[in-house]
């Protein structure tokens, strides 16, 4: 309305909605001041080390100078994107890194699950314990010790897979660690080893979470054990399954890239070499560092990620009604 | 509940499958730290004859004494623990303090700040923006590389928002009538009443600190080096220790070495662990209310 407009436009020096507000606005003020001071020290922090190097994606698109700072000296366009696009080497460590992320999210996201259904069909208590607080400890070691470990069991001379199969068939031992045909199995197996217990966490409080009625029904009307998980345990859990599933989709991207880093050799580099790898390669690793072209790599990655995760985020919406933000 | 006697479905079968399964995983776990405990306490004439497999032959401390003659091991050992004390406790008072007004719904700019912090937890800089921050910020070749840039973890900040959540709003109002102001109610109340979270907060951060190799190469000195980061120089042959460079027989302390290390470093988590299961447990299940 018109007389409401010209009100808004220039506010009289005595109006009372002003005062009043001005009064509610001072008193919050004065409440929370505290909270705000409290908050300033690690907001900035956190700007500082998380937005900060967010908005030093900028170098994709800048030239680098050393000494003059993250972002660049002279704008570029596209010409980083388009140096990377036609490198056969990037293209590689593309494929590499969605056939390893793959073939990682169909063989290690089932896996968890069936885990924790099993576990929760175990009857002693004593044993389920046992088996809980062994089967989470790997996630808690570093993968410079699993690969340590990992290399000396395999290794060719000493290791003991390899005298066993040497005893067994009396053949020359394999050097597993440095075969490419062995890397994407090596780095499946290490992470089902360290994560399996520890993603089953999840599903087995959703489990526990049913309530016992409908399981009581289901046995009343004559259920076997493997149907009331089929019908019962499953369906109840689909949400949390669906939730952890567009976790994993949204993170497809980010593999263990310090467990690879750990385990690539320049003889298994054919199907090690992930996106990561490298952008590490070009960039700290490099002799020559080329930061704008793998800022551009990184970027490209970043942006299929979140992609990723919102895509998958909602479609769960739409099917399950399910998401997480 | 009282539960009714079950109904015939007794499936020993399935339970018998079960318990298979159950423990070939236990094995699993279990068995390569057997081997290179064993491999550790072996003699090298023992590992040279391929004797060792799950329990140690020619009982020997050899290996470890060597590791401990070993002076960049000490240093290594206690450059980890200087990381993993200061990062955890810079980590924890600044995630506190950011969590404490961040759980309050009514503060205005809350909820922008919530959003801000879980987009980062979807996009970030990548590798070389953070890179080249730290290193404009000089601090590469200083431990402050190490201890500031990882201080705020999203994930374990959203576990302790939530935790804050969950105290009764009603103390910190008898508190407020009483003329206790923010930062009291903060050490008086918040923080005795949240240590099984900052227990759980801090325990992630310390195994992290504890485990970190990568970013103590690329900005730290060799001098600097954390005890990770000696393991894996020398399981890839970047350092030798001892003996280890020798040939023939004496190589083959190099593999005892190897293990004496991995143990040695590893050996804080795995004495500590049982004993702080359930809070690491906890944890996974205070942030999974998010997620």
């Amino acid at each position: 309305m018109d007389a409401g407009g010209t009100q808004k436009g220039a506010p009289m020096k005595n109006d009372p909605l002003i005062h009043r507000r001005r009064l509610k606005a001072g008193r919050y003020f004065a409440n929370n001041w505290q909270l705000y001071v409290m908050m300033l020290v690690p907001l900035v922090y956190f700007l500082l080390f998380k937005y900060v190097p967010m908005f030093g994606n900028i170098l994709a698109f800048r030239r680098f100078r050393p000494l003059t700072g993250p972002f660049g000296v002279r704008w570029e366009g596209l010409r980083y994107f388009n140096q990377f696009l036609s490198q056969p080497d990037f293209w590689r460590a593309f494929r590499n890194t969605l056939t390893l992320a793959a073939m990682n999210l169909v063989i290690n996201f089932p896996i968890p699950i069936m885990f924790a259904i099993l576990l929760n069909e175990l009857r002693s208590l004593k044993f389920k314990k046992l088996v809980q607080t062994v089967s989470y400890m790997p996630r808690f070691v570093s993968t410079v010790v699993v690969i340590s470990i990992l290399t000396e069991m395999l290794s060719p001379s000493s290791g003991m897979l390899n005298r066993l199969i040497q005893q067994l068939t009396g053949q020359p031992g394999v050097f597993y660690m440095n075969e490419a045909a062995y890397f994407r199995p090596l780095y499946i197996l290490t992470d089902m080893w360290q994560y399996t217990g520890w993603s089953a966490i999840i599903y087995l409080a959703a489990i526990t979470g049913i309530n016992g009625d409908l399981f009581e029904a289901g046995r009343i009307d004559g259920a076997s054990r493997v149907q009331l998980i089929w019908y019962v345990t499953l369906p109840t859990i689909l949400p949390t399954i669906m939730v952890m599933f567009i976790l994993r989709v949204g993170h497809l991207l980010s593999l263990g890239f310090e467990k690879v880093l750990l385990m690539y050799t320049p003889s298994n580099s054919v199907v090690s070499d992930i996106i990561d790898t490298y952008v590490y390669r070009m960039s700290i690793a490099a002799t020559a560092p080329q930061y704008s072209y793998a800022t551009a790599i990184g970027l490209f990655s970043g942006v299929i990620g979140l992609i990723l995760v919102s895509s998958s985020n909602l479609l769960s919406r739409k099917l399950t009604g399910e998401s997480i933000y | 509940m009282n539960k009714k006697p079950r109904i015939k479905d007794n499936n020993l079968l399935l339970d018998a499958l079960i318990w298979v399964i159950m423990i070939f995983v236990l094995v699993a776990c279990v068995v390569p730290f057997l081997y290179i405990i064993a491999m550790s306490f072996s003699s090298s004439r023992a590992i040279l004859n391929n004797r060792v497999s799950l329990w140690p032959v020619e009982f020997s401390t050899e290996a470890y004494r060597q590791v401990f003659a070993y002076p960049n091991f000490f240093n290594a050992y206690g450059n980890t623990l200087f990381y993993t004390f200061f990062g955890t406790l810079i980590a924890l008072c600044m995630m506190l303090v950011f969590a404490y007004p961040l759980s309050k719904t009514r503060l205005k700019g809350q909820g922008i700040v919530m959003k801000l912090v879980v987009f980062s937890m979807f996009f970030g800089g990548g590798l070389v923006p953070n890179y080249l921050l730290i290193s404009s910020l000089r601090m590469t070749g200083t431990v402050f590389a190490i201890l500031l840039p990882f201080a705020i973890n999203q994930f374990n900040l959203i576990i302790l928002i939530n935790f804050i959540r969950s105290i009764p709003e009603e103390l910190e109002e008898a508190a407020r009538i009483d003329g206790m102001n923010y930062f009291g109610i903060l050490v008086r109340i918040i923080v005795p009443l949240s240590t099984a979270a900052l227990a759980t907060v801090g325990l992630y951060t310390a195994v992290f600190f504890w485990n970190d190799w990568f970013y103590s190469l690329i900005y730290l000195r060799s001098t600097q080096y954390p005890v990770m980061l000696l393991l894996r120089n020398i399981v890839n042959g970047t350092t030798m220790v001892g003996e280890a460079g020798g040939v023939g027989e004496k190589a083959f302390i190099a593999i005892a070495i190897k293990s004496a290390v991995i143990i040695t470093s590893t050996l804080p988590i795995i004495l500590l662990y049982p004993f702080l299961q359930k809070y690491f447990v906890k944890g996974m299940l205070i942030g999974a209310v998010k997620g």
